[in-house]
């Protein structure tokens, strides 16, 4: 499937006579659909164009549609291309740019996979891309395949430049792109819009601390070991149900302990210390008796149980989140240290939130139209709930998908054949698999039930829940125990 | 005739009662007629037509789905990628058959997807609605299951439908005490940030700087007792943290409490007001402090007013706007938060006065967004009362008729439209 270059422009003129001629009606639901995006063109700069003649055509929407449409004349030439009229705003349209784009992408990532005369095709394409989108404005599709082409040009760069991209150390952590260091609020900013927009993050928090509550409802002590507490948001909502426990024994002792990683720091809210006396304060306004331990890991991200401080009689959860969205990529020797580690403890619960990976087959192409996909999916979610909030939408993906998209594909490209699941992982360790109960499996759908229709949950397994979104299964949260043998 | 149909069709009237019946000709009596089609034409005769189409021969033909047509209809829904993205006209183009038509499909598509999702029962929060959807959902599936459900009593399953009602209600309840402890939460992490740039202002340069300073500083201590005031703050806000963040000039924060607030602007406005829909738990206040508790009510009330906010907050573009928007918002949040929130009137105007200055002295700020502050301060005046011909914000029309709208009355009467769609969507 590999386009010369030289073929290109033909391409994109042909599509356009063919759309211009065909005037869809459409269905009342597409347009009310479609009516909710927001139209990308700029009428005015189509001046310099031998489509002149489409313009008795234009008429008509013009005049409804100049309101809408962000001028984005002098600023943004990179924006409009010349080739690209999209005559009548319509799905019609909107789906054959989206369509073209998806080719141009899956082209420059079977470009990359093939010799260095490869490369240089895939360059070309994706300088191509860049001319046709920009992560600022147009629709899901455009930002998407920007943020895309963004990242798959860092690939084809730090590739190029001899010597892979990162390594060991946290997934995307080795390869920045100019934005990697977001400003502090525009982290808590976006954290906040993401957290308001979607269940993503309230989904893996309220799966597992349900589970948890449900583990413990008779211990005296609990120890949680937490792999990536970042702001700590997980644990107010135990913290909350423990306490509220209106039958039964008083809440019992907390203690978390919260791992340490190096290059945490880069990019979260907080650091560990200060999430620490966050939750502290915390506890002591609910009442809950509680108390904080650091464990801070090796730069080889080793996990050593025995660094930790036990208690005797007290039970211990192991709280495993990976890839909730605003979560940065860990590298598969940290976790996989974590969970082997953490078996030694016979933990009376593991919960695991992950992601619903690409599949392991299909070689690099495939696997990285499933991620367009998913990430896609994702854009999906975000829109369908809150379309008029295009610039809340846009600060979410430039501060957290963009970097996650990097993430992605930097090791779906490392093909380090780690591909798989980590529930995978963990039932091939010898974890058993737990029980998710009604009631949280009720959660889950109530939790849906304040965001948008789109938003599915199933249960997948004993032990499993899936959240996604329409079909795509994006976010898996599972639980699981250690076995009480060995 | 067709009430005489209804009538009769007694095993139908639990289907009609869950779908939308918008039409009252032949449509509607498809429906009762899938669902219980030997009903009416039982032993009447059926027509078989050229077009492959099996019509009844009543007086007015209806369409019968037989087993055929049904399975070209679900062949044609998954090769267009499942009941969500099939609409009635493409599922009619790759069927191919004559003489059916859009009514056909329409009726039929919905009941495809209502049938496909007997789980979005459970997430209605009324409970008679629940209560008989669960009992829907067990008799559906007993009916299913040869022997399983047999040997239960009615008795049984009644009993059964009340605990897993009982249990969900506490879940729900659960919930949203759960969702509010991490609001909770959030607000001591925004607390800690506000009062971390709180400090930053003293290196603030200009004395425009300082006055809105001491205001936002005293704002920072009280931040728990004035969310409404949130809703003022917006201003610049994250535009002018990415300015900050481009730039890393921490002397130029201009107006640091502002992007605070907006945070938790947005934090208490998105969260509370889904609660409110529920109108389950429509006067119990948990446990939380009274800031939340006025956050909830001030803030389900604004919550259409902080969505245009919150679009404006990020455009950086329409200072000008914004600020009269936002000194719109203080007349009305003045007027409606008045639980004890003393500062709320006071403090804000003062930050408005100052943000022309602060707006001048930042324009030469380069960034991503390409924020338009190049305006001296004149220029600025200028701006603010010349009407702006240039580009609208990119998504959001109705947001500036709403700001518009706001100017003139000084009311969130008009920014109904603006509420998250997802949100009216669940809850209609």
């Amino acid at each position: 499937m590999a386009m010369a270059v030289n073929e290109l422009p033909e391409l994109d003129l042909s599509d356009f006579t063919s759309s211009t001629t065909t005037t869809p009606d459409l269905d009342d639901d597409q347009s009310r659909r479609w009516g909710d995006w927001s139209p990308v063109v700029d009428w005015d700069s189509f001046s310099v164009h031998p489509q002149e003649n489409f313009h008795d055509l234009l008429e008509p929407e013009m005049d409804e549609d100049t309101d809408k449409t962000a001028s984005y004349s002098d600023d943004d030439p990179d924006l409009i291309s010349p080739m690209m009229i999209e005559p009548v705003v319509d799905c019609h349209t909107d789906d054959i740019k989206g369509l073209r784009l998806v080719h141009l992408l899956m082209a420059a990532a079977e470009a990359m996979t093939s010799d260095n005369k490869g490369h240089d095709l895939a360059a070309v394409i994706l300088v191509r891309l860049k001319d046709m989108v920009s992560t600022h404005e147009g629709t899901n599709m455009e930002r998407l395949a920007a943020y895309f082409t963004q990242a798959l040009h860092t690939l084809l760069e730090s590739n190029g430049g001899g010597g892979g991209g990162g390594g060991g150390g946290g997934g995307g952590g080795g390869l920045h792109y100019k934005q990697q260091h977001h400003h502090r609020d525009d982290i808590l900013a976006a954290f906040q819009l993401l957290q308001d927009m979607s269940p993503y993050v309230k989904f893996g928090h309220f799966t597992a601390n349900q589970a948890i509550i449900e583990a413990v409802t008779h211990e005296r002590r609990v120890h949680i070991i937490d792999y990536d507490i970042m702001e700590g948001i997980q644990w107010a909502s135990l913290m909350q149900a423990l306490i509220s426990r209106k039958d039964g024994p008083p809440p019992p002792h907390l203690r978390i302990t919260a791992l340490s990683l190096p290059g945490s720091g880069r990019r979260s809210i907080s650091t560990v210390q200060e999430t620490g006396r966050r939750l502290v304060a915390f506890a002591a306004s609910i009442g809950q008796p509680f108390s904080f331990h650091q464990c801070k890991l090796d730069p080889n991200e080793t996990f050593k149980p025995t660094s930790l401080k036990l208690v005797r009689g007290e039970a211990i959860v192991i709280n495993c989140m990976l890839h909730l969205p605003h979560f940065s990529y860990r590298s598969h020797t940290s976790v996989a240290s974590f969970l082997s580690g953490s078996k030694t403890l016979n933990p009376k619960l593991v919960t695991l939130v992950e992601e619903e990976g690409p599949r392991v087959d299909g070689g690099f192409v495939g696997r990285f139209m499933d991620t367009l996909h998913n990430y896609s999916a994702v854009y999906d979610s975000l829109e369908a709930g809150f379309p008029m909030q295009g610039k809340s939408r846009a600060l979410v993906e430039r501060v957290f998908l963009g970097p996650r998209i990097l993430g992605s594909l930097a090791r779906v490209y490392r093909e380090e054949g780690e591909c798989g699941s980590w529930a995978d992982w963990l039932l091939a360790a010898g974890y058993h698999q737990g029980n998710i109960s009604f009631a949280n499996h009720c959660q889950a759908k109530l939790l849906l039930g304040l965001f948008n229709d789109g938003y599915r949950v199933e249960e997948s397994g004993c032990n499993k829940l899936v959240l996604g979104w329409k079909t795509r299964r994006l976010l898996s949260a599972s639980i699981w125990t250690a076995t009480q043998s060995d | 005739m067709f009430h005489s149909k209804k009538a009769a069709a007694g095993s139908t009237t639990a289907m009609n009662s869950l779908h939308h019946n918008h039409h009252q000709h032949h449509e509607r009596s498809n429906m009762c007629g899938v669902g219980a089609n030997n009903h009416n034409t039982a032993g009447a005769g059926t027509i078989q037509g050229d077009s492959g189409l099996v019509l009844t021969t009543d007086p007015k033909p209806r369409l019968r789905w037989t087993v055929e047509l049904h399975e070209r209809f679900v062949d044609a829904v998954a090769q267009l990628g499942g009941p969500d993205k099939a609409t009635p006209k493409t599922i009619m183009r790759v069927m191919g058959v004559k003489g059916l038509t859009l009514y056909h499909l329409k009726s039929h598509l919905q009941k495809f997807r209502l049938g496909k999702q007997p789980h979005k029962e459970f997430n209605d929060h009324s409970i008679k609605d629940s209560e008989r959807a669960s009992a829907l959902e067990l008799q559906r599936n007993s009916t299913a299951s040869s022997s399983g459900m047999m040997g239960r009593s009615m008795n049984e399953m009644q009993i059964e439908v009340q605990r897993r009602l009982h249990e969900q209600l506490e879940v729900q309840r659960h919930l949203q005490l759960r969702i509010e402890a991490q609001g909770k939460y959030m607000q001591t992490i925004l607390e800690k940030a506000c009062q971390t740039l709180a400090g930053d202002q003293s290196m603030a340069t200009a004395a425009g700087y300082n006055n809105g300073n001491k205001v936002v500083g005293g704002m920072g201590m009280n931040m728990n007792m004035s969310m409404s005031m949130n809703i003022s703050a917006s201003s610049s806000s994250t535009s002018h943290l990415d300015q900050a963040a481009a730039g890393h000039r921490g002397g130029v924060m201009l107006l640091p409490g502002d992007h605070v607030p907006s945070a938790i602007k947005d934090f208490g406005s998105l969260n509370f007001p889904s609660f409110q829909d529920l109108n389950l738990y429509g006067t119990s206040q948990s446990p939380s402090p009274p800031a939340v508790a006025a956050a909830g009510t001030a803030a389900a009330r604004k919550s259409p007013l902080v969505w245009s906010d919150d679009e404006l907050h990020l455009q950086d573009d329409h200072h000008r706007q914004t600020e009269h928007h936002h000194i719109g918002v203080l007349s009305s949040n003045s007027s409606e938060a008045g639980d004890g929130c003393d500062l709320d009137s006071t403090i804000p105007s003062h930050i408005y006065e100052t943000k022309p200055l602060t707006l001048a002295s930042s324009h030469n700020i380069d960034h991503h967004h390409h924020h338009h502050l190049g305006l001296g301060s004149v220029d600025h005046q200028k701006k603010m009362d010349r009407t702006s011909p240039r580009r609208p914000p990119l998504s959001s029309n109705s947001s500036m008729d709403n700001m518009r709208a706001t100017l003139s009355t000084a009311t969130n009467n008009s920014t109904s439209n603006m509420s998250p769609q997802g949100r009216s969507s669940s809850f209609s």
